[in-house]
């Protein structure tokens, strides 16, 4: 993507002024307060409420793990197919290989890393667009984790393993402290290492990049593995919440996850974005959807919902992203075409 | 003086006009085609039956409606994800009227063209007007359209079509004449994109917006207007495609389309046509042929005793194939790919 030198200094600003954050905050503060107050039974107590995220904190794993991928300005959509693969990977070690579950979650997460690798070697190497990439390789796993669930996929985990999905330590879900962790180690990647740095850098602008000798593509290699593990972890509390697995278990995750990271202020092209907004948004989707359903509608209402939400936000964010971006879009609007370009698609 | 370096290597014309065809994905694909086709009948007769090649080809139709649709888009450098949930609308309301309301055909037909168009008109407008990335806004439509399929049917299934509806999907024009409807619906909208893509000033803005949106607004091109129709016609093509599927298969519910990820069949179907993903440059025939050979290696794999779940994976090392190529070709010409 071209970027305009009027798009420059703005950049700059934002990390200071986190707008897009704070916005999200208070939304997801004043959604918890509506729902409290309106929907009986939705807050039972302060540990009923944490015990809600159980229900889509597996979305947030993956979205996390997506974050550092669109920040490079890629995309990946074998995320799901990871997720699945990994879990049933885990079930078979399990199952038919007699594997302690403390070796067989390992062994299932670096094979989510090595999926993620894969992904990132083919991207570039053949140097094709990574939605490409990942959708043929999303089709290739499928095929795979279908072959190696069989017709009776394991479940019935011991109690213990299933705690990870559905226990709490001291009134906190496992699975939200996990998440917290892993979002903070994330978000210090991103922020605090050089590789995070390079992450921005390459989605910013690749080639300035490459000129300042950094790795674009050893930085594009490790995006797509911190989001195959992410995407595994993701499938395996997917498994411990469920005690159980299917080969398309990991289905319902990518759009929903990749709607969490676009609405949390990521820039789909590179380059823009914390991982304290896809938290915020993790977490008002998700508490909007519990919300929506405890008080009786139905999924697809829910689903549909949440498009409209993600609509409104971007386009939102579109007309107030740059100051006076909605007069000057007006302007252009109604002034004569010929006498000034739109401004997006000037070099 | 100049150092003496030997001239470049030329190859005749009748090499490069060869060696053209032999790239040419119509050709690959065709030939693909064929080629399975023989080596399936070799194996198993049944094959090559009548019977079968037809149902090969009607197979392939809903699909390569959605896929040529999507050809447009992705030619303008976006994506339409929300194909998926549109034909599911189209499927289902057209198939509860008939079946509640005993709307009429043609009804169904301006219904359904009216329902792709103004979904089409949603997107468009937000990809163009506001400038809001084709995959997130479609993204959104997706989960939108997806709940309004729910809203309509209520959980409602449409379990049969009028005898109207089925001889649409299966039957044929006249018993002179034996190729089914669908098939003929598909060439005549095939032929349609093509000239328009070819042939109309239309098309051409199209491709120029996917070359290069700055450049064909200098030129002239309007481009907003230009990105915009390419979702309705996706949009449009894509309800069709629902009417279609409904009137072929007597049966919709409210995951038809997104529980098939026609999305993302759509999407492989133009790539494995040889349409650019980068914009600019795309295959009707290919298109239409790809969604062909997709249905032709599907059937070939059951008549084969090759269990299904592998034909994902098959379809996804197709894509690898298709794209990977194409990008070594282009690297190998021009030197590094930036």
């Amino acid at each position: 993507m071209t970027r305009t030198l009027q798009e420059a200094p703005a950049a700059a600003r934002r990390p200071r002024i986190g707008g897009w954050e704070l916005a999200l905050g208070v939304l997801l503060l004043v959604q918890l307060l509506v729902f409290s107050l309106a929907v009986p039974g939705f807050f039972d107590g302060v540990s009923g409420l944490l015990n809600v995220t159980t229900n889509f904190l597996p979305f947030g794993l993956v979205a996390l793990g997506l974050v550092p991928v669109i920040l490079t300005g890629g995309i990946d959509l074998s995320v799901g197919a990871v997720a699945g693969f990994s879990a049933v990977l885990m079930a078979v070690l399990w199952k038919h290989f007699g594997l302690n579950l403390g070796v067989a979650v390992p062994l299932a997460l670096l094979a989510g890393g090595l999926l993620g690798a894969l992904n990132g070697l083919l991207i570039t190497r053949t140097r094709t667009e990574p939605l490409i990439i990942t959708l043929a390789t999303s089709f290739v796993f499928n095929s795979v984790t279908t072959a190696l669930a069989g017709a009776e996929p394991p479940s019935g985990f011991p109690d213990s393993f299933n705690a990870l999905g559905t226990g709490a330590l001291g009134g906190v879900p496992y699975q939200l402290i996990l998440f917290a962790a892993l979002a903070i180690v994330i978000s210090l990647l991103i922020t605090r290492t050089r590789f995070g740095r390079s992450v921005v850098m390459v989605g910013y602008n690749r080639d300035a990049t490459r000129y300042s000798g950094i790795n674009v593509d050893r930085t594009v290699l490790g995006v797509y593995v911190i989001s195959g593990v992410m995407a595994a972890l993701a499938g395996v509390v997917l498994a411990a919440y469920y005690s159980a697995v299917r080969s398309d278990m990991g289905d319902i995750l990518l759009l929903t996850a990749l709607t969490m990271v676009v609405l949390g202020g990521i820039n789909i092209f590179g380059g823009e974005g914390s991982v304290l907004g896809a938290v915020l948004a993790v977490l008002l989707l998700g508490f909007l959807r519990q919300g929506l359903l405890i008080a009786g509608f139905s999924d697809m209402v829910t689903t549909m919902v949440t498009g409209a939400i993600l609509l409104v936000a971007i386009t939102a964010k579109n007309l107030l992203s740059t100051p006076g971006a909605f007069t000057r879009r007006m302007k252009e609007r109604f002034s004569r075409p010929s006498t000034a370009p739109p401004e997006q698609l000037t070099k | 003086m100049l150092p003496l370096s030997r001239p470049p290597h030329r190859p005749n014309a009748a090499w490069r006009t060869w060696r053209g065809l032999l790239e040419s994905r119509e050709l690959i694909l065709i030939a693909a085609t064929v080629l399975v086709t023989l080596l399936a009948g070799l194996i198993n007769r049944d094959f090559l039956a009548g019977s079968n090649l037809r149902f090969m080809l009607l197979n392939s139709v809903v699909l390569g409606l959605v896929a040529l649709g999507q050809t447009l888009v992705i030619i303008t450098k976006g994506i339409d994800l929300s194909v998926a949930p549109v034909l599911g609308l189209g499927a289902v309301v057209s198939g509860l009227l008939a079946t509640r309301d005993g709307l009429p055909l043609w009804g169904a037909v301006l219904l359904v063209l009216a329902i792709g168009a103004v979904l089409g008109l949603i997107n468009g407008a937000l990809v163009s007007s506001i400038s809001i990335p084709p995959i997130i806004v479609t993204l959104g439509t997706y989960s939108l359209y997806g709940g309004l399929i729910f809203l309509y049917s209520n959980g409602d299934q449409v379990n049969s079509v009028p005898d109207s509806y089925a001889q649409f999907g299966n039957g044929v024009l006249a018993s002179w004449f034996p190729v089914p409807i669908p098939i003929l619906v598909l060439l005549v909208i095939m032929l349609a994109v093509w000239f328009l893509l070819g042939h109309l000033p239309f098309g051409r803005n199209i491709l120029a917006v996917g070359n290069n949106p700055a450049a064909a607004h200098h030129a002239g091109v309007p481009v907003k207007y230009t990105l915009t129709s390419a979702y309705v016609i996706a949009g449009t093509l894509a309800a069709l495609a629902g009417l279609v599927y409904v009137c072929y298969t007597g049966s919709a519910t409210a995951t038809t389309g997104t529980g098939d990820h026609f999305e993302l069949q759509s999407i492989a179907t133009v790539l494995i046509g040889g349409t650019a993903v980068a914009g600019g440059r795309g295959s009707v025939f290919g298109t239409v042929l790809g969604s062909t050979f997709l249905s032709v290696i599907l059937t070939a794999l059951v008549f084969l005793h090759v269990p299904a779940i592998w034909y994902s994976a098959g379809e996804g090392l197709m894509i690898l194939l298709a794209v990977t190529s194409s990008s070594l070709r282009r690297s190998s010409s021009t030197g590094r790919a930036a």
